[in-house]
């Protein structure tokens, strides 16, 4: 890791240590939203880490910014970081508008969504119903790709004028509906999408950062079951001196290093942009990780992890929404693969082999 | 316990094209592949790679290799198992033997072997277990007394794999008997020629009908002091020592990868994947993406060997979880092609299909059991 990398790391874990206990996390659950922690968040850029500061960011890259989600997983962070900077910045950034103060947001682009836009210069308008926006409600803006005209937009839509429908994942955090009935939207709100920022784009940059959470969700996650073991003691001696519990502790800490590595294999490569391969692997294998570690981590810690205070639910859950999110651990190995079977067999170890590439 | 994330560098990307360019005119198209590091043992293919400098990298120069660091170790060793080279005569003499030599070994035994084993000529085998001593090795009951110049051995050693084709073995026995409260003390490593007076070395066919495994029983086998291993007594510390990090390889994790590429070829491949299934391509997506990950993992260990640290935990992770997907990967090509197993048919993916279930069982045994390695990475990860 650079030592700028380091240190971003550190800082942050020293802002989530202080203001994202379990017990806040706890206490954000009724709004899944700490505005204490955003605020402490964006008074240190962190939220646009990895938008050029040319585009009103905070630099760096974005290895940089997964680095952060894996602490943001990590602390189970009730804030839309990942939405923030390597999604919605990343996407203003490019098509120079404006980032916002408050929280900003994306519409990932479901099959259900509808978005019109109309109009032109002075005129725009929107028309859209987007689903399962995260944080939809609490952004100040949401970012929207937009076809018209032939051509497709970058919309920064403003929440003021939207109407919002609640709804939640597993962990209770926000995955709102969003609709917008034809209201005129200001010029600095609408730009052309400059070229390599469509949806598909947005869908390897939402994986990303999703496995990027899960990955440090995966990495808290066994330090937890290792050190609950190692205090619960049953017939005489702590439960983490059974063999079979040495089992479940072992396959926890393979699956998280298995998603580390592969998100920062990822994320590393990501020179500016991520690759489909790279991202296909380390979704898939991560969202894999997610479900394997949550059985048993969930096995190990016995009642006691059943419980809606304790720390393990508040990660489990999360790893349960994370895995489908932007793509499920079937979806992007079938994408993955379909590409495989078409470079065919000779190609294969080729494009096993390489990991990380020097810069 | 840290895996740190590791990019190859140009120099090591260069070896790489290399040995596949001579892998390629090596292993003509549509030859069957070895599975597997103990796959095929073929004396001739293990010089002609010595000859390229491919064997014995870990041994310095002044010993007749090549003093190559771990990671180069690395690359050669993956690109040789997934095209599926046979590498059995030299391997187990390049991984385990040599390192154990050049580290334990006196200056003459280096001498005498080292440059051999580079050579790609002179083969190893393991003589640890016995008929009751398997992960409990320190039990092993073979003994050795002294006698003058040497010592004379007695004992049975079994599962000894290529006993019958290779040189030499290096038995584990004991030279004293264990003291108050050690087992581990008295026990020392032996060089012994594998045909020499009194050596029997009998077949125990392999489940799959091959001879891989033997018996082999030594009665009163003189073995002269300078062929000690290292120093006497001190055989526990060398068997466990940390070359035990250096077995995390891509053997681990590589011995059913042309079965994978066998079947993309004669199935979803076909005309540019244009048959493929959806649940083809789940599969085929999924052994890939956990191969890649996998592979990070392993190569982190080689880079941090080179760093001088010490990985046991890390390389105890890779053997574990890379054996087991060795497995999972026969399991789920069986479950796609939903075809009867013959190990005769006319389909090389089948042929090797049928190869790979008769010994996947092996691949989580061998060179210790997946318990006893839960154990060893349980402990680590509790500090
Ligand atoms: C293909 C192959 C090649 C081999 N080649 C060689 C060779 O060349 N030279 C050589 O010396 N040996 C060789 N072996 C032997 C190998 O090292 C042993 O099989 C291995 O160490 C296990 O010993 P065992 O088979 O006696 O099983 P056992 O030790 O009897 O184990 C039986 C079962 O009990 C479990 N078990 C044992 N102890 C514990 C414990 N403390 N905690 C939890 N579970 C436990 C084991 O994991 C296993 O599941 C080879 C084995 C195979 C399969």
């Amino acid at each position: 890791m650079s030592d700028d990398r380091s240190m971003l790391v550190e800082v942050a874990t020293g802002l989530f240590g202080d203001l994202c206990t379990p017990e806040d996390v706890v206490a954000a659950e009724g709004s899944g939203w700490s505005a204490r922690l955003w605020d402490a968040l964006a008074e240190s850029g962190f939220p646009y880490v990895s938008v050029p500061e040319e585009a009103g960011g905070s630099g760096g890259d974005v290895a940089d910014a997964c680095a952060l989600l894996a602490v943001a997983g990590r602390f189970a962070a009730p804030v839309p970081l990942a939405e923030a900077g390597l999604l919605g910045g990343w996407a203003l950034g490019a098509a120079g508008l404006e980032l916002p103060e408050g929280p900003l947001s994306v519409a990932v682009g479901r099959p259900d969504d509808t978005v019109s836009l109309t109009g032109g210069p002075g005129s725009w308008s929107l028309s859209a119903r987007v689903h399962r926006v995260p944080w939809g409600g609490r952004a100040e803006r949401v970012v929207l790709l937009a076809p018209s005209g032939g051509s497709t937009y970058v919309v920064s839509a403003p929440t003021s004028s939207a109407s919002v429908t609640p709804g939640r994942n597993l962990a209770d955090e926000p995955r709102d509906t969003l609709t917008w009935d034809g209201g005129a939207l200001p010029d600095d709100a609408v730009a052309e999408a400059p070229p390599g920022v469509h949806a598909d784009a947005l869908r390897l940059r939402g994986a990303l950062a999703r496995a990027a959470l899960i990955s440090g969700a995966l990495a808290r996650v066994s330090d937890l079951t290792v050190r609950y073991t190692g205090e619960r003691h049953q017939f005489g001696r702590p439960v983490a001196r059974f063999q079979a519990v040495q089992a479940h502790l072992v396959t926890i800490a393979e699956e998280a290093q298995l998603a580390q590595l592969a998100v920062q294999v990822a994320a590393g490569n990501a020179r500016p942009d991520p690759s489909f391969a790279d991202v296909a692997s380390a979704k898939a294998v991560a969202s894999e990780a997610a479900t394997t570690a949550a059985r048993h981590s969930h096995q190990a810690h016995g009642a006691i992890g059943m419980t809606k205070e304790y720390e393990l639910g508040q990660l489990s859950r999360r790893l349960w929404s994370w895995r489908d999110e932007f793509g499920s651990e079937r979806w992007w190995n079938r994408e993955l693969g379909r590409r495989l079977a078409e470079a065919g067999a000779d190609e294969l170890w080729p494009r096993i082999s390489t990991g990380l590439v020097t810069a | 316990m840290h895996f740190a994330v590791t990019s190859l560098t140009a120099a090591e990307e260069a070896l790489r094209a290399e040995v596949r360019e001579f892998l390629a005119a090596e292993l003509p198209a549509g030859s069957r592949p070895a599975l597997g590091f103990a796959g095929r043992h073929a004396p001739e293919f293990s010089r002609k790679l010595a000859a390229r400098g491919w064997v014995g990298m870990a041994i310095p120069p002044e010993y007749g290799g090549h003093g190559r660091s771990a990671v180069d170790r690395f690359v050669v060793a993956e690109e040789l198992l997934a095209a599926g080279a046979p590498i059995g005569a030299h391997f187990v003499a390049d991984r385990q033997t040599g390192p154990t030599l050049l580290q334990f070994g006196t200056e003459e035994q280096r001498r005498r072997f080292l440059p051999g084993i580079a050579a790609g000529e002179i083969y190893f085998s393991l003589g640890m277990s016995e008929p009751d001593s398997g992960s409990d090795l320190a039990s092993v009951r073979t003994r050795a007394t002294r006698v003058e110049g040497g010592w004379r051995v007695t004992g049975t050693k079994v599962w000894t794999s290529e006993a019958h084709r290779n040189h030499w073995f290096a038995v584990l026995c004991r030279t004293s008997p264990p003291e108050e409260g050690s087992k581990h003390a008295g026990l020392s490593q032996l060089i012994v020629d594998l045909h020499a007076d009194g050596v029997r070395v009998s077949p125990i066919p392999y489940l799959d009908g091959s001879h891989h495994f033997n018996e082999v029983a030594l009665e009163d086998v003189f073995v002269p002091d300078e062929m000690v291993l290292g120093e006497l007594g001190s055989g526990w510390q060398q068997v466990t020592s940390e070359l035990a990090y250096e077995r995390s390889g891509p053997d681990r994790w590589l011995s059913t990868f042309p079965l994978l590429r066998e079947w993309l070829r004669e199935g979803p491949g076909r005309d540019a994947g244009k048959h493929a299934t959806d649940d083809e391509a789940v599969v085929l997506g999924r052994l890939a993406s956990r191969y890649r990950a996998i592979r990070q993992m392993s190569l982190s260990v080689a880079r941090a060997l080179d760093a001088g640290e010490a990985p046991a935990v890390e390389a105890a992770l890779v053997k574990e979880i890379g054996t087991r997907f060795e497995q999972e990967v026969v399991e789920a090509l069986r479950a796609a092609v939903e075809t009867e197993l013959d190990a005769g048919s006319a389909s090389l993916f089948e042929a090797l299909l049928a190869e790979a279930v008769l010994t996947a069982p092996s691949y989580t045994l061998r060179g210790g059991t997946n318990e006893i390695l839960r154990g060893v990475a349980a402990k680590g990860l509790g500090r």
